[in-house]
């Protein structure tokens, strides 16, 4: 680091000075509540009951079908939606970058509107999208291809996909935001090398653009996998916290959400806990892309 | 590139985003239209009846004349909580930001490390440990209980501890010669990044308006309802509260969130923009 030497080290205590009211309310309100669910996933169920069960939590998840229909359709729904989001807001925001320079801001604004949106908003508009025959999708999309129209809610084929195109609807936009603010925040003169090494725009995208992104890319995939698999609010919005038919858009978080409404605390905080070794392998992930970027 | 070329590139790419556009714009439209409709009208074919017959400004007098809900009570809430929410995650956040990007201390790594941690492992997925928590503190049933949890973020950390790597070294040095104690030079170079302050601050006032698991654990009393919490209530088929006013409710509820981004989001792209080119 060239700057080492220009950062006062101060006395040895000044840092926790500044880091002191963070680490106490970190403390507080997330070490305190995660040790309590890892400790709550031991217990039986209920709330308030002391008596310790040991690993019986997780043997009995590891025979519930139900359970693993849950990770499998949340890895499904978190992957798709990364699949599909990362790749168009990319191409939206070259788009936006390609039109007038007065109308950019309207529009992204536009764009984005969804992600400003409070989700149980959202439930209502996806009602009438999502709505049996006269839905939205199905009135302009599906029955002018001369398709039968789709149950979208109820076919158990097509609530998965539905989860897909909700959270597609609601996050391009925002995604798309931060693409274009990091598109801006790169150098023109990188262009100016690029140009000169080589005429074609698709290798200036592929060399230039897309390393540059590393770091919106990585903040857009990890916001993305923390909403698939940990708020609720993705599948509230579609399906108010049932699995729909067949549990086919049943995804971890609903079965937590399930598990505490009949007062299965342990169960619910054994899902939670067995949601972590992920997000660690998730955590390893970031730190070391990182430092291959530093 | 000529202006012929690029006006017709501006044009070109201009109807490749239409599509899109209207994916997003239309639903919007059909919610604010809906504010003005009959439950007849409402529930008519879309084609038939997106507009409504006549612009009736009943269903919103009656929201906001408290008929279905204390609807400024809950606003009031909202905003509360929300505003207390996003000034304590900045001030927290900046803080801690400060510390990771001009010290060095030991330490420092692993407390790094739980700050992405955090990220991915939001206090939602712990919601119901955290619920019993608040209970435990004594803040159960109260609009503390939803915001304290709330003010302690990784991204927030992260954001800021770049924010203030930008800030050339010379400027301390400057600071220090002066004589100035750390705090104090913490409180001049705050102005200097006034803007990512905001932008921060926006972000994080739109999460705290959206949330909706933990208030519902948290509070129970009809005084203490904050804004997702009571629309859900309107929307429920049991209340039967006409479809009209539901679209209201739905419109104010976005209105907050949509003004402050509109006045904010330049300030937050080139702060975005100026932090990701370094």
């Amino acid at each position: 680091m060239a700057t080492a030497d220009q950062r006062t080290p101060g006395t040895r205590w000044t840092p926790f000075l500044f880091l002191l009211p963070f680490l106490f309310f970190l403390l507080l309100f997330w070490l305190i509540p995660l040790v309590g669910g890892v400790k709550m996933s031991l217990q039986a169920n209920g709330l308030g009951q002391a008596e310790y069960v040991g690993l019986a939590h997780y043997k009995a998840l590891a025979n519930d079908e139900r359970y693993f229909t849950a990770l499998r359709n949340s890895y499904v729904y978190t992957l798709a939606s990364i699949v599909v989001i990362v790749p168009l807001a990319l191409w939206l925001a070259h788009l936006l970058r390609a039109t007038f320079r007065r109308l950019r801001p309207v529009l992204t604004f536009a764009l984005l509107l969804p992600a400003l949106t409070p989700p149980s908003v959202l439930a209502v508009l996806f009602l009438m999208v999502f709505h049996g025959r006269n839905g939205l999708l199905n009135q302009l999309f599906v029955m002018p291809l001369g398709l039968e129209p789709v149950n979208w809610l109820k076919d158990p084929d097509f609530i998965l996909s539905g989860l897909v195109l909700q959270t597609v609807w609601r996050w391009t936009g925002f995604m798309t935001f931060f693409i274009l603010a990091g598109m801006e925040g790169i150098p023109r003169v990188y262009y100016e090398a690029a140009r000169l090494a080589t005429g074609s725009r698709w290798r200036q995208f592929w060399h230039v653009t897309l390393p540059q992104l590393r770091p919106v890319l990585l903040f857009v995939a990890v916001y993305l996998v923390v909403d698939g698999f940990s708020l609720f609010s993705g599948a509230f919005v579609l399906l108010g916290g049932a699995g729909g038919t067949a549990d086919a858009g049943l995804l971890a978080i609903t079965y937590v959400y399930q598990k505490s409404r009949f007062f299965e605390y342990g169960t619910a905080a054994a899902i939670s806990v067995s949601l972590l070794p992920l997000m660690l392998l998730l955590l390893w992930g970031c730190l070391f892309l990182r430092r291959r970027t530093a | 590139m000529s202006t012929q070329r690029k006006n017709r590139r501006g044009v070109l790419s201009l109807l490749l985003l239409s599509p899109f556009l209207m994916a997003v714009l239309v639903p919007f439209l059909w919610m604010v239209l809906g504010m003005f409709k009959t439950n007849a009208e409402f529930f008519q074919p879309l084609a038939k009846a997106f507009f409504p017959a006549n612009y009736d400004w009943k269903n919103v007098a009656d929201l906001l004349g408290g008929e279905w809900v204390a609807f400024w009570n809950v606003f009031g809430n909202s905003l509360g909580v929300s505003l207390g929410q996003a000034l304590g995650a900045v001030a927290l956040s900046a803080a801690a930001g400060y510390a990771f990007a001009r010290f060095t201390f030991s330490g420092k790594r692993l407390l790094f490390v739980l700050a992405v941690a955090l990220i991915l492992v939001p206090r939602q997925l712990f919601a119901v440990p955290l619920f019993s928590w608040v209970n435990a503190l004594g803040l159960s049933d109260s609009l503390l209980g939803v915001m304290l949890p709330g003010v302690v973020t990784g991204l927030g950390v992260i954001y800021f501890t770049q924010v203030f790597r930008q800030i050339p070294g010379e400027y301390f040095q400057a600071a220090r010669v002066c004589g100035a104690t750390e705090m104090r030079v913490f409180l001049t170079v705050l102005p200097l990044v006034w803007p990512a302050l905001l932008s921060y601050g926006m972000i994080h006032f739109i999460l705290a308006w959206h949330e909706h698991l933990v208030p519902m654990l948290v509070l129970t009393s009809e005084t203490k309802q904050t804004l997702p919490l009571a629309l859900a209530k309107l929307y429920d088929v049991s209340q039967r509260t006409p479809q009209g006013v539901q679209m209201a409710a739905s419109t104010f509820a976005v209105i907050p969130t949509a003004v402050l981004f509109a006045l904010c989001h330049r300030k937050f792209k080139s702060s975005l923009s100026e932090m990701l080119a370094h």
